[in-house]
């Protein structure tokens, strides 16, 4: 298996270089960051629905729409991102695709416990600890691959985050806010001393060559990276970022599995702000807002 | 065996679809398929007029985390999709023979029908998959 171990790359390489394996028929495994923030859609993302463009506009914040599953997500240099490239008759895949995030995020869950973080897998693709969310993960078939995409978030920004997204009000911005906060956790968030980002890229390829055998460091040929450069055109262009997607009639908005923040219409002219966790179904108050940040998950 | 529904009045291909065959032909997503698949989350279905090969895409499905494509089991012209079940997929998952149908396809080449899996030939392939699987140690 091959590796590319690229480092700090462009925002559109960052996404566009697995896509570029995957349909160039390349197994892969690509250990990268990106230089400048961005805002990554899943295929099935609808831009509008979701994403205020006029905040990302005046912001800088450029938009890519990947082929890979999962929901919208704020990029940037302060997270590691790992994605691993399959042929889709690799023996290693599974049928129920979800059953590989178990072999897929073994690595990471072993660079979290190996910095005393006793974290553990939440199907099908969450990485958590007391009910906290500690990566973003997807997949998807891409040419006759499938992609697995996972990050490790050294800090996030969550101001961000919950400003480049479209919300009824700014009651349930706030909302929003909160509950990321409360349910998202990262490296800064845990450790006094957050480790070298090199300290973590070297338990990453441990980790997958204890899955995958043997890793070869590859660079990036001609064809890679003309193949990159085309596919990061089409993911960033008007055409394939403007393609219609969910839109659920009502605002609902994925913050890890099994907890949504949902703003339900009512009967009247107002709004409820709804917390979903497994199923189950919670009015938030505005007298919410004075409290204490909402329990985590599980907790 | 995982107790799946396989119905003998139909056929299949190795992407876990099946062909209902008359005047034109019904497709959908096997029980097994949906089973894999997983709670499915969005299905978009290329609009009725597209012309699709044997094998190629026609259409998007989403589980969760993971994305994939719908494949044509058979060439043809896609005459009718099934609007209730993209708006709400779930009914694939629900009932992938019934309500969760996919799409009706005028077939361009009924020989490519003849070569499809009748429900026994597709049953033992399924389990041929399931014992790979425990030889591999994963579900292939």
């Amino acid at each position: 298996m091959d590796l590319y171990h690229l480092g700090p790359v462009g925002w559109v390489e960052s996404q566009s270089i697995y896509h570029a394996l995957a349909l160039l028929d390349h197994e892969g495994l690509v250990i990268c960051y990106p230089t400048t923030p961005y805002i990554c859609l899943g295929l099935h993302d609808d831009l509008d629905y979701e994403i205020d463009r006029t905040y990302c506009r005046e912001r800088g914040i450029p938009l890519l729409r990947r082929e890979t599953g999962g929901g919208i997500v704020y990029l940037d240099n302060r997270q590691l991102f790992f994605q691993l490239v399959l042929r889709q008759d690799n023996p290693l895949l599974p049928l129920r695709r979800h059953r590989f995030y178990e072999k897929f995020l073994q690595p990471a869950i072993s660079v979290y416990r190996n910095l005393g973080i006793a974290v553990e897998l939440k199907p099908p693709a969450d990485i958590t600890a007391m009910g906290r969310k500690y990566s973003g993960n997807g997949s998807g078939d891409i040419g006759r691959c499938t992609a697995y995409v996972g990050n490790i978030l050294l800090d996030f920004d969550f101001v961000t985050m919950s400003r480049a997204l479209r919300v009824p009000d700014e009651t349930f911005r706030r909302h929003l806010y909160r509950i990321m906060r409360a349910n998202i956790i990262t490296l800064a968030d845990c450790l006094e001393h957050p480790p070298e980002r090199s300290a973590l890229t070297t338990g990453l390829i441990a980790g997958f060559e204890e899955q995958l055998g043997d890793l070869s460091p590859r660079g990036l040929d001609a064809e890679l990276r003309e193949t990159a450069l085309r596919v990061g055109e089409r993911l960033t262009s008007r055409e394939w970022l403007d393609l219609p997607g969910r839109r659920p009639a009502e605002r609902k908005v994925k913050i890890a599995e099994g907890l949504y923040l949902l703003a339900q219409q009512t009967a009247g002219q107002g709004r409820n702000v709804l917390l979903v966790r497994d199923g189950i179904a919670k009015k938030i108050t505005a007298g919410n807002d004075a409290m204490e940040p909402a329990s985590p998950v599980g907790a | 065996m995982e107790n799946r529904a396989i119905p003998d009045d139909l056929f299949y291909d190795r992407s876990d679809y099946w062909i209902k065959v008359d005047k034109e032909v019904v497709i959908g997503l096997t029980d097994h398929g949906q089973g894999n698949i997983g709670d499915i989350i969005y299905l978009e279905i290329s609009p009725v007029g597209t012309i699709v090969r044997q094998g190629g895409r026609c259409g998007s499905i989403e589980s969760g985390k993971w994305v994939g494509s719908l494949l044509a089991p058979i060439s043809g012209v896609i005459v009718e999709t099934n609007r209730k079940a993209e708006a709400d997929p779930h009914q694939v998952n629900a009932d992938p023979f019934g309500c969760g149908w996919l799409y009706r396809m005028e077939p361009a080449d009924r020989n490519e029908i003849a070569r499809l899996m009748d429900s026994d030939a597709y049953k033992a392939w399924i389990e041929e998959r399931i014992r790979l699987e425990a030889q591999d140690g994963a579900v292939r």
